[in-house]
């Protein structure tokens, strides 16, 4: 039987090569549908890349997140860079899911204003260097040392809220969500 | 809709060797009939039997209701390459009530720094042998066995499950209490835990007893006398030194009195580092609120903008689609 630290090693590079190639997509169609030289052709081309290995990417993240909690020692999440990359994923997987809701409302014409493909670009790629700085926690996690170390980022502090001021956060964003989701139908 | 059944079929297949395998990380310190070695690992029908030699020792003859402690000795340790290797003391090896305390004994302490009968240890790869020891409180008159037992997966990370036993049970002889045996108090409970870079003042009450010597050791090196202080009312107090890093330090008192003297096992005082700890509930709702605030957020931006799109794009975007 596949162990859950065999497992969480696949899921994790699927998930983390679908987030690399989605970040380098979405920077390629930001620099077509900025007019840059010889790129404006492959708009379309870098629009589906950027998208699709974004959902792709999250459909393997949560099979990353459940391998990674099965095959961690211990009992549950008890160190704070653990607590980190659980945030810094999430923080992710919010993003993208808003990208791809945005370019799903949107369609491709999401390319064609000056401010929604800047942020369509930015979104696409803060999403992508979420992960890949998870997958750095994870290396520093299990091996003591990443790519990203000479960064010297405070891995060990954890931005903890209290849980009335979660509640609330979470309260105004789904209002936020009823809102846009009327405005739009209406 | 077949389309997501397909999906979330796929996902549950992907997952299922993740939530359906054992336990390769441990089920943690508790109190477990030996019943467990086999379900943590699935049916106990699947289990193989484990190379290693487990025995139990300990005094033959041990006086009513006062400390002893028993030693389980494993000697060619088999495990997986995590190392680590659940370490049981039982009363009997019928699957049920079988924990010590079942048979009327009461842990005080383990050499991992708990009072369970299930202990989990770390072995490292070059370790042949280990000792894991309880400090337990006899029951009443009578006599009494008890048997040890480990289970492990394996070293191939196949996760088969693994079991083994004491050959044989550790009888012992439990009497009564010669009236002015110096003894340390029914009631005493040593401290079994502290934290690194912390003197501990250790507190003992006595019955019987008019002179007290302490010796402590770190485990494996030569063993020190502590200073003792006489306090009123048969009690003593004597200080153990500061680790600087997690370790093990083991004590015992020699009690002198109008009765034969007497020794006490040793009990064991383990140093941890300050365990970091969360609440993860917040942390989980935190993750959740981030979820969504970053969601409706960058939805809220973009949509922000789309009033500023021009109607020949808006068709363009009925055109596409966009992405399904």
């Amino acid at each position: 039987m596949v162990s859950s630290g065999t497992l969480h090693v696949v899921a994790t590079e699927m998930t983390v090569g679908s987030f690399a190639m989605a970040g380098t997509a979405f920077l390629l169609a930001g620099l077509a549908s900025h007019g840059v030289t010889r790129l404006e052709a492959y708009l379309k081309h870098f629009d589906h890349i950027a998208h699709f290995a974004l959902a792709f990417g999250l459909l393997a993240m949560p099979l990353a997140i459940f391998s990674g909690i099965q095959s961690s020692p211990g009992d549950g999440i008890d160190h704070p860079l653990l607590i980190n990359k659980l945030f810094l994923s999430s923080a992710s997987l919010g993003l993208a899911l808003g990208v791809l809701l945005a370019r799903r409302s949107r369609g491709v014409a999401i390319w064609e204003h000056t401010m929604s493909k800047r942020w369509q670009m930015l979104g696409g790629m803060v999403a992508s260097g979420l992960i890949l700085l998870t997958a750095s926690i994870g290396g520093t996690f299990s091996r003591g040392e990443s790519l990203l170390d000479f960064f010297h980022l405070p891995y060990d502090m954890v931005p903890l809220m209290p849980m009335w001021l979660s509640l609330l956060v979470i309260i105004g964003a789904v209002l936020n969500l009823v809102a846009v989701r009327r405005s739009s139908n209406a | 809709m077949k389309r997501w059944l397909v999906m979330g079929l796929a996902f549950m297949l992907l997952a299922v060797p993740s939530l359906g395998s054992a336990n390769p990380n441990g089920v943690g310190d508790g109190t477990f009939d030996t019943q467990c070695g086999g379900a943590c690992h699935g049916d106990a029908d699947m289990n193989q039997t484990s190379s290693t030699t487990v025995t139990v020792q300990g005094d033959d003859v041990v006086y009513e209701g006062l400390l002893t402690s028993i030693t389980v000795n494993l000697e060619g340790i088999e495990t997986t390459t995590s190392g680590l290797l659940g370490v049981f003391l039982l009363s009997d090896l019928s699957g049920t009530r079988d924990t010590p305390g079942d048979a009327g004994w009461n842990i005080i302490s383990n050499s991992e720094g708990g009072n369970e009968n299930y202990v989990e240890i770390k072995v490292s790869p070059s370790q042949d042998s280990r000792n894991v020891t309880w400090t337990m409180r006899a029951p009443a008159v009578g006599t009494y066995q008890l048997y040890a037992a480990i289970h492990h997966g394996t070293e191939d990370g196949s996760e088969a499950p693994f079991f083994g036993q004491s050959e044989a049970p550790l009888i012992i002889e439990i009497v009564e209490v010669p009236e002015n045996l110096p003894r340390l108090t029914s009631d005493f409970d040593p401290i079994t835990q502290r934290e690194v870079g912390e003197v501990t003042t250790m507190m003992i009450e006595t019955t019987f007893v008019s002179a007290v010597s302490v010796e402590w050791r770190v485990a494996g090196s030569d063993v020190q006398t502590a200073d003792i202080t006489a306090l009123e009312n048969n009690r003593w107090s004597f200080e153990v030194p500061a680790s600087i890093q997690p370790s093990l330090i083991e004590w015992r008192v020699h009690l002198e009195g109008e009765g034969p003297p007497q020794t006490t096992p040793w009990f064991q005082l383990r140093s941890e580092e300050v365990a970091w700890t969360i609440d993860e509930n917040v942390a989980y709702l935190q993750s959740l609120a981030l979820i969504l605030v970053m969601m409706a957020g960058f939805v809220a931006l973009q949509y922000r903008n789309d009033s500023s799109i021009s109607p020949s794009n808006k068709e363009l975007a009925d055109l596409e689609g966009g992405v399904e």
